[in-house]
């Protein structure tokens, strides 16, 4: 299982109203381990009023630059990125995993190829670190961005695209898509929908001609260009996503108190709650697993290897007391938080509230 | 660009999703059985044709039977290492079945997963000789095809991936066995054999698609983790079965 190490901030660099990019630096001995590919992302610890948090960022540098680097862009109420934005200062150090994801083609030197990306906001991190390295690493390759933004003011990387504009001279085309600002152009005015997309493959980009594409950004937009391109003969395997981070939940929750063990019943009642639906049972204590209660009881409970190594059944304990007779699949923080395997799982406690759903 | 739309809105769109942090506390549950069916089903077909390589009838068939264990116990790996982003114990989960278990010939389990190995149940009869094992090979890999086909489309794009990487090379194994078929059929008294073979594992394969008109079809359809109905799926193999038989003179 990846382990946590330690990254010291070495600058930070406001770049919107909104954003930070970040540089780290690996410890001396951790320098292989941080060796990223284009397009990955770093998952980042932090402890906020005791409960650990888990937020990842893409790689916002290219390979051949030789430096770590991040973009976080604060979101409303998320309090990693309000707090990298807000407090984090050069010198700290940052807990974060070896870099992961698949958000790359390999890189061909003698390739000639014609890539497409599409970036909505903070989608364009990773975007900036595919677009480099390609660039540099590939000269006869060709790049075109189409970059949705709100307005001037909240386009992240702004200057380094221009620049890159010039160093590679012909080689990329950046269209900007500014929801809320007029355009000369209508097209490059409002959200980046399917009447944009069609809009924009009629005039303005050759999709017969692309080998890849990229896409990373708000579910709709993905959703809207993924069906574009699919519509012009472009296949599945020629496409690229990485969701951004939209769906991680923003706020530390404070951590259910438990009632106090040390019950004497040989009963317990489970209160189990699955696909939005609760169900109350009894089940003994000993004897029988929650997941087979969970099952005898007619919940559609999933569940895989029933030996605790898969974490396939796992669920919340909310209210109670169990305890989990293996466990080769959750991380200790998991457990702090309440998670358990249900497979392993028993009651301790007269009675237990367990939901599938968190 | 701040729009977003609810996670199961986006999948039933036919969105994908690209890491373990993306994915909802059911659509983890219900890709992670997936791929446990899968890996399960390859290291189980695995530790079952290993005992074949003894069985081949000559140099040739003893690579190609080596090699179908080897690159089915590779397929397997690279899904389990998809599970292990999930925090599956990747290590252990390799060894904590004991996947050339079978139950016995009669046996009759229909579709019925046994215990927490989540094998297909076809994987669960044993192999009798060198004919009944190649003709398996060409019954089951031909599912296997249409199966992994419909996995290829699957919303967790890591996975997907993983898919189609295997699709070829599985279709491969196929394409050995009925080379290995052909010469088979070349006796009469091997022909009949297989005959008989294809008697016993059509139905247990068959059974591999799951049931008709699934109510974890549609929950599944839902999430982005299938796109073609079971019967759909069957009723494509069953046709292409029908005229691979007939070219081995096996109708």
């Amino acid at each position: 299982m990846a382990r946590f190490h330690s990254l010291q901030v070495t600058e930070i660099r406001r770049d919107t109203r909104d954003a930070v990019v970040v540089t780290l630096t690996p410890q001396d001995t951790d320098h292989d381990l941080f060796d990223f590919t284009q397009g990955q992302y770093l998952t980042f610890r932090r402890s906020f009023d005791g409960e650990e948090l888990r937020r990842s960022y893409s790689i916002c540098s290219g390979r051949h630059e030789g430096v770590l680097r991040v973009g976080i862009k604060r979101v409303d109420g998320g309090c990693f990125s309000t707090w990298a934005n807000e407090a984090l200062r050069v010198g700290d150090t940052l807990e974060a995993m070896p870099p992961m994801g698949a958000f790359f083609t390999p890189i061909e030197p003698d390739a000639a190829k014609n890539y497409l990306a599409f970036a909505g906001g903070s989608g364009i991190t990773p975007i900036l670190s595919i677009i480099k390295t390609t660039l540099a690493s590939e000269p006869r390759s060709h790049f075109t961005l189409v970059y949705a933004n709100r307005q001037i003011g909240s386009i992240m990387f702004r200057e380094e695209l221009d620049d890159l504009k010039n160093i590679y001279l012909g080689r990329l085309a950046i269209l900007h898509v500014l929801e809320s600002e007029s355009q000369d152009i209508d097209l490059f005015a409002g959200r980046v929908d399917a009447e944009k997309c069609a809009a924009l493959f009629k005039h303005w980009i050759d999709i017969e001609a692309a080998n890849t594409a990229f896409i990373c950004g708000p579910e709709p937009m993905m959703l809207a260009v993924a069906a574009t391109l699919r519509g012009h003969g472009m296949r599945d395997e020629q496409i690229k996503f990485e969701l951004f981070a939209s769906s991680q939940p923003g706020r530390a929750r404070l951590k259910v108190e438990s009632i106090a063990a040390a019950e004497r019943g040989t009963a317990c009642e489970a209160t189990v709650t699955l696909d939005g639906a609760t169900r109350i049972f009894n089940m003994p204590k000993q004897g029988q697993t929650l997941l087979e209660a969970a099952l005898e009881n007619r919940m559609d409970a999933p569940f895989a290897c029933r030996a605790g190594v898969c974490s396939t059944c796992r669920a919340k304990v909310l209210e109670g007391e169990t305890e989990m007779e293996v466990n080769h699949a959750l991380e200790d923080y998991e457990v702090r938080q309440g998670y358990v395997l249900t497979c392993q799982c028993y009651p301790l406690s007269d009675r237990i509230v367990v939901s599938y759903d968190q | 660009m701040s729009e977003t739309m609810p996670i199961e809105e986006y999948l039933q769109q036919g969105g994908v999703l690209t890491s373990p942090a993306n994915a909802p506390p059911r659509y983890r549950g219900e890709l992670l059985r997936l791929m446990a069916s899968f890996v399960d089903s390859e290291l189980a077909g695995a530790a079952g044709f290993a005992d074949t390589i003894n069985d081949a009838p000559g140099i040739k068939e003893r690579i190609a039977a080596a090699r179908i264990v080897l690159e089915k116990t590779d397929h397997a790996g690279r899904v389990l290492d998809v599970m292990g982003t999930f925090g599956a114990d990747v290590e252990r989960y390799a060894v904590h079945h004991a996947w050339d278990a079978r139950l016995s010939r009669g046996a009759d389990i229909g579709a019925a997963r046994q215990g927490g190995d989540m094998r297909l149940s076809v994987f669960h009869y044993p192999l009798e000789g060198w004919v009944d094992a190649v003709v398996l090979n060409v019954l089951m890999g031909m599912a296997t095809a249409i199966q992994l086909r419909e996995s290829t489309r699957v919303s967790y794009q890591p996975l997907a991936e993983v898919f189609r990487d295997i699709l070829p090379r599985e279709a491969h194994h196929t394409a050995l066995g009925v080379e290995a078929l052909q010469r088979i059929v070349e006796s009469e008294d091997t022909r009949r054999t297989a005959l008989e073979s294809i008697g016993y594992w059509r139905p247990r394969v068959a059974a591999s698609f799951g049931l008709a008109g699934s109510a974890r079809y549609e929950m599944l359809a839902r999430l982005g983790l299938r796109h073609t109905p079971n019967e759909a799926l069957l009723a494509e193999w069953q046709t292409a079965l029908v005229e691979q038989l007939a070219a081995l003179n096996l109708n």
